[in-house]
């Protein structure tokens, strides 16, 4: 059975058909890129996938359960279990240091514990900057934070909205080297990207045009 | 361009422009409140602490024999010591007259009961109309000038009905010695005059009044034998409290001061300056304040108004800090605007002007409505407290204007300047 | 870490490290407590304060004798006086009458505790000075004019017993006191045709004692307390009878509902006002933070939990606020109480707690609007933030 699975999904929001009747499956351990222009879909995809949003028809089996009708208070209960969460912006909270802010997700999914977030912090490679506010941080080094934040709490998926789109070269090597090493462990994870760069290291490539899958396809070129 | 980006901003920020403008006007109201109620307090009370009676009293030079209050004697006047009751107008024509709330002429008169006991009869006016030279018209009379006074039985005279000419009342003491309540008559004569009254009202005055008989100032004059004359005014006057000027002219008269401290004095509304005005038209007559009330008036006066004024100082200090902190809180978080604007190419001085002449707009409609927000407050005070309205005070206007636009500069000049400061590239990474 | 430990620890590390944002919300929380407590404080110290100005007015009570003649003894009066409670009692004045003769004119001359008077008579105005020792008296205006008397004079006061006594006796019996004018009395009252001299000399010049007419009272009281002080004074001692003196008392509640009323609707609006103002600037620091608001759900937060993250900010900023206000607005009130009337003011303890709490649950309902309606948005909107 598939981690997640999504059958004839559409999202309408008033007469654009943002998604339509779209259909994939992701198996647990699966590295998946989501691809595709502005409009095309991706936003929209990744908010479902993500339990942030609920499709206007079909079914999102995840774990093998339908949580298309789930309520948004159950919703964001299974958000904080399942997902880890990576964005373009970061968005880390400007008044905790890097540590707390790993923390956050920790303290809403069961206990704060330190010293994990600490290792988390550790094994995306910033041990040293852990005690630092986010303003002392680079993008990079913010980016990495977020990373450690989403992978806390072992989630089942990991998701990621353009997580270089504000990253420089050398950076984005850097995240896309904790990226290969997380699947290495066996971690799910699906990047939403427009970067082709980003696209083609992943192990699956689904390439999203108004609103439907126009490809779906393994990467020849993954290792 | 700049006018575009302003209505852009008001566009958009919609919501956050009416909060501003909400707090403001706020503020702006309860400054143009206080300003007003403070302005016009001493007035205000001054009206209310008319309850305690004249403060001014009018007797006749030659005379210096007062009716004591104790009745140990009896200081029966002679002719020459009366005021004439013709000349009372008159005090309604002084520079101040404007401030003689009320005043009523007395007379007193040795009269005999009908079981052959003395008692004092008390002529005065009780609601007497009157047409003034100026066309106005004012009812004055010791209706309003013993306010303390309870009616124990019956009512006051009214002189304004016909039939008042031969009513008299009676104090509660004498009353209760006579057996008499209203509805009776009373046959009362004196070496001038034999007559029957009929008793309308029975009072309780809580002191000497008790034993006397009140009676419309006509009938007492016959029973003194001296028609056409009073023998002491009580005057009450809206007056200013004493400084030195009025302490001076009052210890060393008027005729110490020098020209200008005169014309200061006369055309202020202080109690001697008012007995002065008094003495100028009533013949030979002394016009002294009454210090019991006096006195008290003045300090009562000047601490309310001092009480006013700091409690209006307090919440202007309020209102400014209200105003400053939401608007420092608004444009800092405009960061990431202000950010893109220096990004894209816009130097500071335009910056600045832009956001100021954004909060300046919001400001000028939160004041305006602040205004008269606030004269609705002050006028629900005016009317709560004191039963009349708040005189509005042009002074307010720029004052509350100034007030308005300083604490608004002084709330986004630093704040847009800590902004200013930052690196386009961090605000719009969100740091 | 427990997880209230690390609530704590983001609440406070919220409010240290953004300090100016936090120190704006602080200050409008404190302005506003401050005017709360410095406004109500002023409010329930008014009528006594002013009381105490009305005191001005001079007695508001009399004794007199309850049976029909004239006189009753020194020692009921403090029998009466010993019933007032003393905190209250501003001033006490015994006085007795009689006529005397001075350059053959007979006049009033009343024997006085001159302190006691200047106590219950604070607007008698002295033209000279207040008798210090034995032999000085104060002469009336009036009565100095008529005299032709006037301060340093030294005049012989005779006083002769009473007419109809004398007849019986055959004699007219006379007694004589040289008394000094130390000062003239202005009142603009009846008062100022009498001599006032004190009641050792008035005992000396009649030589006898033991009796007074009149004895004038000032209390600091409202009018009913007053009344029941008359009628428990007439009881207790039934010599004598203790009346208000209406023209004050009545005036003086008249005047001072009047202004209590307007300290009263003063701080309603001032404190209306304010708090709306505090309101909005809660409203606006809230508001500034949708963005983590969106974030914390992102990451997996209950609207509940975040309410009740955002409210502990809220409140520990209302109770530090409150605390600071509570502190400032008794100092501002002490401030006007020196300045207006010169004393200090009485210090109502339970106004910080109320301070406090008043600060708490308008900071609170400011801050719980904003985040209610932010929790409300869609997480993913906010993130994806324009």
């Amino acid at each position: 059975m598939s981690l997640l699975e999504l059958n004839n999904i559409s999202k309408i929001y008033g007469d654009l058909k943002a998604l339509d009747n779209v259909s994939l499956k992701v198996d647990t351990g699966e590295w998946v890129a989501i691809m595709g222009p502005s409009g095309s879909g991706k936003s929209t995809l990744m908010n479902i996938i993500g339990c942030m949003d609920k499709p206007t028809s079909g079914e999102v089996i995840l774990d093998g359960k339908d949580i298309a009708k789930e309520s948004a208070k159950n919703l964001t209960a299974i958000r904080r279990d399942k997902i880890g969460l990576i964005f373009q912006q970061f968005h880390l909270v400007n008044y905790l240091t890097a540590v707390e802010n790993v923390m956050v997700s920790q303290y809403y999914h069961s206990i704060p514990d330190e010293k994990e977030a600490l290792e988390a912090l550790a094994r995306v490679g910033l041990a040293e900057r852990a005690r630092h506010l986010p303003s002392q941080l680079s993008g990079g080094e913010q980016q990495r934070v977020c990373i450690a934040r989403a992978l806390i709490n072992y989630p089942e998926i990991v998701l990621a909205d353009e997580p270089t789109g504000n990253l420089d070269e050398a950076n984005e090597n850097i995240v896309l080297d904790i990226f290969k090493q997380l699947h290495r462990e066996g971690t799910t994870l699906i990047v939403v990207t427009h970067d082709p760069e980003v696209g083609e290291v992943a192990q699956r490539t689904i390439t999203l045009e108004h609103g439907k899958i126009l490809r779906d396809a393994k990467n020849p070129g993954f290792e | 361009m700049f006018l575009r980006m302003i209505r852009g901003a008001f566009s958009r920020q919609i919501k956050k422009m009416l909060m501003i403008a909400l707090t403001i006007a706020l503020g702006a109201s309860l400054a143009t409140a206080m300003l007003n109620v403070m302005l016009d307090v001493g007035d205000k009370v001054n009206q209310e602490l008319k309850t305690y009676g004249a403060n001014i009293i009018v007797v006749p030079k030659s005379t210096s024999v007062l009716n004591n209050l104790y009745e140990v004697e009896d200081g029966s006047a002679t002719a020459g010591s009366y005021l004439k009751e013709s000349e009372l107008g008159k005090i309604k024509t002084i520079f101040w007259a404007f401030n003689i709330v009320d005043y009523a002429p007395f007379i007193e008169a040795q009269v005999t009961l009908p079981d052959g006991s003395g008692a004092v009869m008390t002529g005065s006016w009780f609601n007497h109309h009157m047409e003034l030279p100026t066309g106005e018209t004012l009812d004055t009379g010791i209706q309003n000038l013993r306010t303390w006074w309870d009616i124990t039985a019956g009512d006051w005279i009214n002189e304004q009905r016909d039939a008042s000419e031969n009513e008299i009342m009676v104090g509660e003491a004498l009353a209760k010695r006579l057996g008499i309540t209203a509805g009776d008559t009373l046959a009362l004569s004196s070496g001038h005059a034999d007559k029957t009254l009929s008793v309308v009202g029975v009072f309780s005055a809580g002191g000497d009044e008790d034993e006397e008989i009140f009676a419309p100032l006509g009938i007492a004059q016959e029973f003194a034998g001296a028609e056409g004359f009073c023998s002491s005014i009580e005057v009450s006057a809206l007056t200013t409290p004493d400084n030195e000027l009025a302490e001076k002219a009052a210890r060393l008269g008027p005729g110490s001061l020098s020209v200008s401290q005169y014309e200061t004095w006369y055309c202020t509304a202080y109690v001697s300056s008012i007995c002065f005005q008094i003495q100028e038209v009533i013949t030979d007559s002394v016009a002294s304040p009454v210090r019991q009330v006096a006195e008290s008036e003045g300090s009562i006066l000047e601490k309310t108004e001092l009480l006013m004024v700091l409690i209006t100082i307090l919440s202007l200090i309020g209102s400014a800090l209200g105003i400053t902190n939401l608007v420092t809180a608004s444009v800092m978080e405009r960061s990431n605007e202000i950010g893109l604007l220096k990004a894209i190419g816009a130097t500071d001085g335009r910056i600045s002007a832009l956001i100021l002449s954004e909060i300046m707009i919001t400001g000028i409609v939160g004041a305006v409505i602040g205004y008269f927000a606030g004269i609705g407050f002050a006028q629900i005070i005016g009317r709560t407290v004191f039963q009349s309205s708040i005189e509005m005070k042009l002074l307010v206007i720029p004052v509350v204007a100034v007030l308005v636009l300083a604490v608004t500069l002084a709330g986004s000049i630093p704040a847009i300047r800590m902004l200013l400061r930052l690196r386009p590239a961090e605000v719009l990474h969100g740091r | 870490m427990n997880k209230r430990k690390f609530f704590l620890k983001m609440i406070t590390s919220s409010l240290m490290r953004r300090r100016s944002r936090m120190l704006v919300a602080l200050l409008a929380i404190a302005v506003g407590a401050t005017i709360l407590s410095g406004l109500v404080t002023i409010y329930y110290d008014v009528p006594r304060q002013m009381g105490a100005q009305f005191r001005n007015y001079g007695a508001n009570m009399i004794f007199v004798s309850s049976s029909g003649d004239a006189e009753f003894t020194p020692e009921a009066a403090e029998r009466a006086v010993a019933g007032i409670d003393a905190s209250e009692l501003v001033g006490y004045a015994p006085y007795r009458y009689e006529t005397v003769l001075i350059h053959e004119q007979p006049l009033v001359a009343a024997g006085t505790d001159l302190a006691g008077a200047k106590a219950t008579s604070p607007y008698w105005y002295i033209d000279g000075a207040w008798p210090a020792a034995d032999g000085e008296m104060l002469v009336g205006n009036e009565r100095a004019e008529l005299l032709g008397l006037s301060v340093g004079d030294t005049v012989t006061v005779i006083y002769s017993t009473e007419q109809d006594e004398a007849d019986e006796a055959g004699v007219t019996a006379e007694a004589s006191l040289d008394m000094k004018v130390c000062g003239i009395l202005e009142t603009g009252g009846s008062e100022e045709e009498y001599i006032y001299l004190s009641m050792e000399d008035m005992e000396r010049l009649t030589g006898n004692e033991g009796k007074l007419d009149l004895a004038e009272l000032s209390i600091s009281a409202p009018g009913e307390k007053l009344q029941s002080y008359a009628e428990r004074i007439s009881e207790a001692v039934p010599e004598i009878s203790a009346r208000l003196i209406k023209r004050v008392t009545e005036s003086e509640s008249t005047v001072l509902t009047k202004l209590q009323a307007l300290v009263l609707l003063v701080t309603i609006v001032v404190l209306l006002l304010t708090m709306i103002c505090v309101a909005t600037t809660m409203t606006a620091v809230v508001t500034e933070r949708r963005k983590e608001i969106g974030l914390r759900k992102a990451l997996g937060a209950s609207d509940r939990e975040i309410i009740g993250e955002f409210m502990g900010e809220g409140l520990l900023l209302g109770g530090i606020g409150g605390l600071i206000g509570a502190g400032l607005g008794f100092a501002f009130a002490q401030m006007v109480s020196v300045n207006v009337f010169s004393s200090s003011i009485s210090f109502q303890f339970w106004l910080i707690p109320v301070t406090i709490l008043v600060s708490v649950a308008v900071t609170g309902l400011a801050c719980l609007m904003p985040v209610r309606s932010a929790t409300e948005v869609d997480p993913a909107l906010v993130l994806k933030g324009e």
